[in-house]
């Protein structure tokens, strides 16, 4: 594993996506020292100003200003907090979920597999966009409302996928053979089937910050997310929307950051999965 | 009369780090039309490279680098494409080792035939079927016609390769390539199969390559072998002579690696190592088999040596071909061995029914996988499960290590019922498994130490890691690895190592039953012999009892001194080995027995019927 994931670094894809997204953390973790204003700040005098470098740009406000004249670059960046937030936490919170029920569903089999399975079905019937309104407009708005709402609907994704991946690797005779050396059912899963499995399971997370950075704009976007207190790139388009024709760039530059962090993401996912399946790499002397 | 194929220095080479390196090496054979032409060799020999150039089929990165193949006269390699489409199929058909997979799981039986002969030219869907049904009726399956509407999951293994050689003769062909056609299937359906192979072979008058790893098998079938070792044709002439008067010390050594189901007991001939890779191959010089010759010289190391005729006909590549009769094998030690009187496993009318297709709610169809079993091993005793696939034996095991609960019956081990045993560290460290494929039984991500040592980390058992280095290193050396297999990952290893890994883990905390599923089964002769001899030491030195699941009565007869006849999930007989092998009683029994052929190649072979 520690050898698949030195290997990993060495993937142009995976560096790649790995510089792309240090970049987007750092403003994250350092917003409040880069952003050059409060992201809150209204300067009623000079709203919608374009970039600096586009006629009539105002040096103050490097990327414009909105309809209530808050800065621009200031607003992405803390917005990229907010995503990475999301990402982060929701992601972790949905595979720790997923994972625990999928190697007890794949490990055990039999009826509890069978009710995680019917469990996971019911829940995927729902479209998750839709399945995620409901839940805010139930839980109300906020972060860790947002969180909870991806939380609850994409775990199911990582129980689906693992799930068959733990039934491969338990049919492999050393899982046996660990119980007839007097492993119990716990030690077995820990440490002979779950190695197994998280080079995909780290793949699926990458994978799964991509989606939770879009649900989370899409909520944002619908006035379900975040609050309106706190700066997201989906509000930022939500709002640009009405000027769009005064005022473009306020529209293409949150649409940009979500692209932009959403394609690292997904580089990184694919980078892994190419890199980290020991299936491929560690057959051959 | 045209040769029906002749390989004249063909040599097929692989490309490995920029270097071509030689996987067959200036093989050359002629075969006449309507005679058997044996290739024999271990895996990794190169035998299967010769079919598939044949094909045009080589894996990525190989070629055919010099020499020919003349089918008929014809370069098979130079032909033009839509002329080897032409022959491949209709002049030249393909039995496959693996029949289950060989037919499309999709189609009929009847619509393979249909598509099959349409491809080649028969005019009417009529015609096509009324050969279909006429070649598979003359391949012996009953009810042909009706078979034709059947899917191949609905058939048994042998059905199947039935099914592939009716096909496969169905258009007349003038060369038919079989390439280990019965490995993959129950020993009591070889002769039977081999026969209609041969059969077929003779009506249709057409030439055959027989590709196996058994010499004893193709000392029969075939009219003339050639021996490969390390991609060369180490020996080559009439199959029973080079059989019965071996020139190449590797053929000898075969030969006496190999147990005899019938002959006298003796000690194997354990030949060290194994068949060199194809990259390990390039930096050999001299005779590629010099490293395990017991014969070897300085001289051996100089050069390759020369193809030297011996009789008519009769070829090696040996500079020592006078000195090989006499090589022999070392006097068996183990004879001073003797089982304990006392029972240490006791088991009474064992039972399991597995329920099949069940929903949460029950249902299902109950399957008997082992309908009643008795039985008793001794102290230090090896005893033989045998039968045919499917009869129960992998289910016996699975109840005795306690991976399946037995549905009725008593596990009675050392004075104690199993089943009521809560301990499980104590049932590990008494009762263990060796299992049957040791690629799927190695965690490929735990290093060798970890695997070999890894009952002392279970349950609440924390064993410091220099405990656990100190006793990987007394494990290796009894497995008979050097230390620095220690930090190897099991994706480093060869199958027989890989094996003795297997074998290690289930002796770490000195076990006093063993349970053995087909552990030799997958595994070249040269490396069986090593893990027999293996096992017998490690008993006189260890002090432990084995049932020992095998399908090969030659090896049990090797190696057990007691053995169970397993048929449809009883057990029909048991006895000491040689009362159950001289006199079987049960007829399922005598079709085991006489599916081994037999050792000496001029013996006939009953069960294949002229
Ligand atoms: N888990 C299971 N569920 C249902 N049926 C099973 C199961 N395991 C085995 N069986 C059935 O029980 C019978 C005996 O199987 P078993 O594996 O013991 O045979 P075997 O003698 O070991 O065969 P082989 O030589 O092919 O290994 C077979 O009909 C098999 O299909
Ligand atoms: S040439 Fe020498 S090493 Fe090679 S097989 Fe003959 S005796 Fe053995
Ligand atoms: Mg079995």
């Amino acid at each position: 594993m520690a050898d698949a994931l030195a290997r990993s670094l060495r993937s142009p894809r995976v560096l790649i996506a790995l510089g792309m997204l240090l970049c987007i953390g750092f403003c994250a973790v350092f917003a409040g020292l880069i952003a050059p204003h409060d992201p809150g700040d209204q300067n009623l005098l000079s709203i919608l100003t374009p970039p600096a470098w586009v006629d009539g740009g105002d040096r103050n406000y490097l990327l414009g200003t909105d309809s209530l004249g808050r800065d621009v670059l200031s607003r992405l960046i803390y917005g990229a907090r907010t995503a990475m937030l999301v990402a982060l936490f929701a992601s972790f919170g949905a595979m720790v979920i997923g994972t625990v029920l999928a190697h007890i569903a794949g490990y055990f089999g039999g009826a509890v597999d069978w009710l995680i399975g019917r469990a996971v079905d019911v829940w995927m019937s729902f479209p998750p966009v839709i399945l995620s309104l409901i839940l805010m407009v139930g839980l109300g708005t906020g972060l860790s409302k947002v969180i909870l709402a991806i939380v609850l609907v994409d775990w199911t994704r990582f129980c689906r996928v693992l799930r068959s991946e733990v039934l491969i690797v338990t049919r492999h005779d050393y899982v046996a053979a660990a119980r007839l050396l007097g492993f119990t059912h716990r030690q077995t899963i820990v440490r002979e089937v779950f190695p197994a499995t998280a080079p995909l399971l780290i793949t699926l997370v990458s994978l799964e910050m991509a989606i939770a950075v879009i649900v989370e704009a899409i909520l944002s976007f619908v006035g379900l997310g975040v609050g309106a207190d706190q700066p997201a790139w989906g509000q930022m388009i939500a709002d640009a929307r009405q000027y769009v024709y005064q005022s473009p760039w306020n529209l293409l530059l949150p649409i940009l950051a979500i692209f932009i962090t959403v394609t690292a993401f997904n580089l990184l996912g694919d980078g892994l999965r190419r890199t980290l399946d020991v299936r491929l790499a560690e057959t051959g002397r | 009369m045209a040769l029906a194929l002749q390989a004249k220095n063909l040599t097929v080479s692989a490309r490995i780090d920029g270097a071509l390196v030689p996987a067959v090496r200036a093989l050359s054979f002629d075969l006449e039309p309507g005679r058997i032409l044996g290739l024999v060799g271990e895996s990794g020999a190169g035998k299967s490279m010769v079919g598939r150039a044949i094909a045009q089929l080589l894996p990525a990165g190989f070629s055919i680098t010099s020499g020919a193949l003349l089918f008929e006269g014809e370069d098979v390699a130079g032909m033009p494409p839509r002329r080897r489409r032409a022959l491949l199929g209709r002049a030249i058909a393909f039995i496959p080792q693996a029949p289950m997979t060989s037919l499309n799981p999709v189609l009929t039986v009847g619509a393979q035939f249909d598509e099959h002969l349409a491809r080649f030219g028969a005019a009417s869907r009529r015609a096509r079927r009324d050969r279909a049904v006429a070649m598979l009726t003359a391949a012996k399956l009953p009810h042909a016609a009706g078979l034709l509407g059947q899917y191949p999951h609905q058939l048994s293994g042998g059905m199947c390769q039935r099914v592939l050689i009716a096909l496969a003769f169905s258009t007349d062909p003038r060369l038919v390539v079989a390439d280990e056609p019965t490995t993959a299937l129950d020993v009591t359906t070889h002769p039977p199969i081999l026969t209609l192979i041969a059969d077929m072979q003779r009506q249709h008058g057409t030439a055959v390559i027989f590709i196996t790893h058994d010499l004893r098998l193709a000392a029969q079938l075939c009219d003339q072998v050639t021996v490969m070792y390390a991609g060369r044709a180490v020996e080559s002439g009439p199959a029973r002579a080079v059989l019965a008067t071996p020139a190449h010390p590797y053929t000898r050594c075969l030969q006496l690696a190999n147990p005899s189901l019938r002959a006298e007991r003796r000690a194997l001939y354990v030949m060290p190592e194994q068949m060199p890779s194809l990259r390990q191959l390039r930096d050999l010089v001299g005779c590629h088999f010099a490293p395990r010759c017991p014969l070897v010289t300085d001289e051996c190391r100089r050069g390759e040596p020369p193809d030297i005729a011996v009789a008519t006909g009769h070829r090696a590549a040996c500079i020592r071909t006078a000195a090989t009769a006499g090589i022999a094998a070392a006097v068996r030690d183990d004879v001073a061995v003797r089982a304990g009187e006392q029972p240490l496993l006791q088991v009474v009318g064992l039972q399991k029914i597995y329920t099949v297709g069940a929903g949460p709610f029950g249902g299902g169809r109950a399957v008997a996988a082992v309908k009643r079993a008795s039985f008793s091993i001794a102290e230090n005793e090896f005893v033989a499960l045998v039968g045919e696939s499917g009869s129960g034996k992998s289910t016996i095991a699975k109840l005795l290590v306690g991976i399946e609960q037995p549905t009725a019956g008593r596990i009675v081990f050392a004075g104690e019922d199993l089943a009521a045993t809560r301990n499980r560290a104590q049932r590990a460290a008494s009762v263990q498994m060796v299992f049957q494929d040791p690629q799927s039984a190695l965690n490929p991500r735990r290093r060798v130490a970890s695997i070999v040592t890894q009952i002392m980390e279970a349950g609440s058992r924390h064993a410091d890691w220099d405990q656990r280095l100190a006793r990987t290193k007394d494990l290796l050396a009894e497995v008979g690895l050097s230390a620095d297999f220690a930090t190897r990952l099991p994706g480093q290893l060869s199958g027989g190592q890989r094996q003795r890994i297997n074998i290690a883990r289930a002796l770490c905390a000195l076990p006093r039953l063993l349970v053995a599923d087909e552990i030799v089964s997958g595994l070249d002769v040269s490396i069986q012999a090593q893990l027999l001899n293996l096992l017998a030491r490690l008993r006189a030195e260890l002090d432990f009892a084995m049932l020992f699941i095998s399908h090969d009565l030659s090896v049990v007869r090797h190696l057990c001194s007691r053995v169970l006849v397993m048929y449809d999930g009883e057990i029909v007989e048991q006895g000491p080995v040689a009362a159950v092998f001289d006199n079987p009683q049960h007829p399922h029994t005598r079709a085991l027995i006489s599916s081994v052929p037999p050792d000496e190649p001029q013996a006939p072979w009953a069960a294949l019927k002229a």
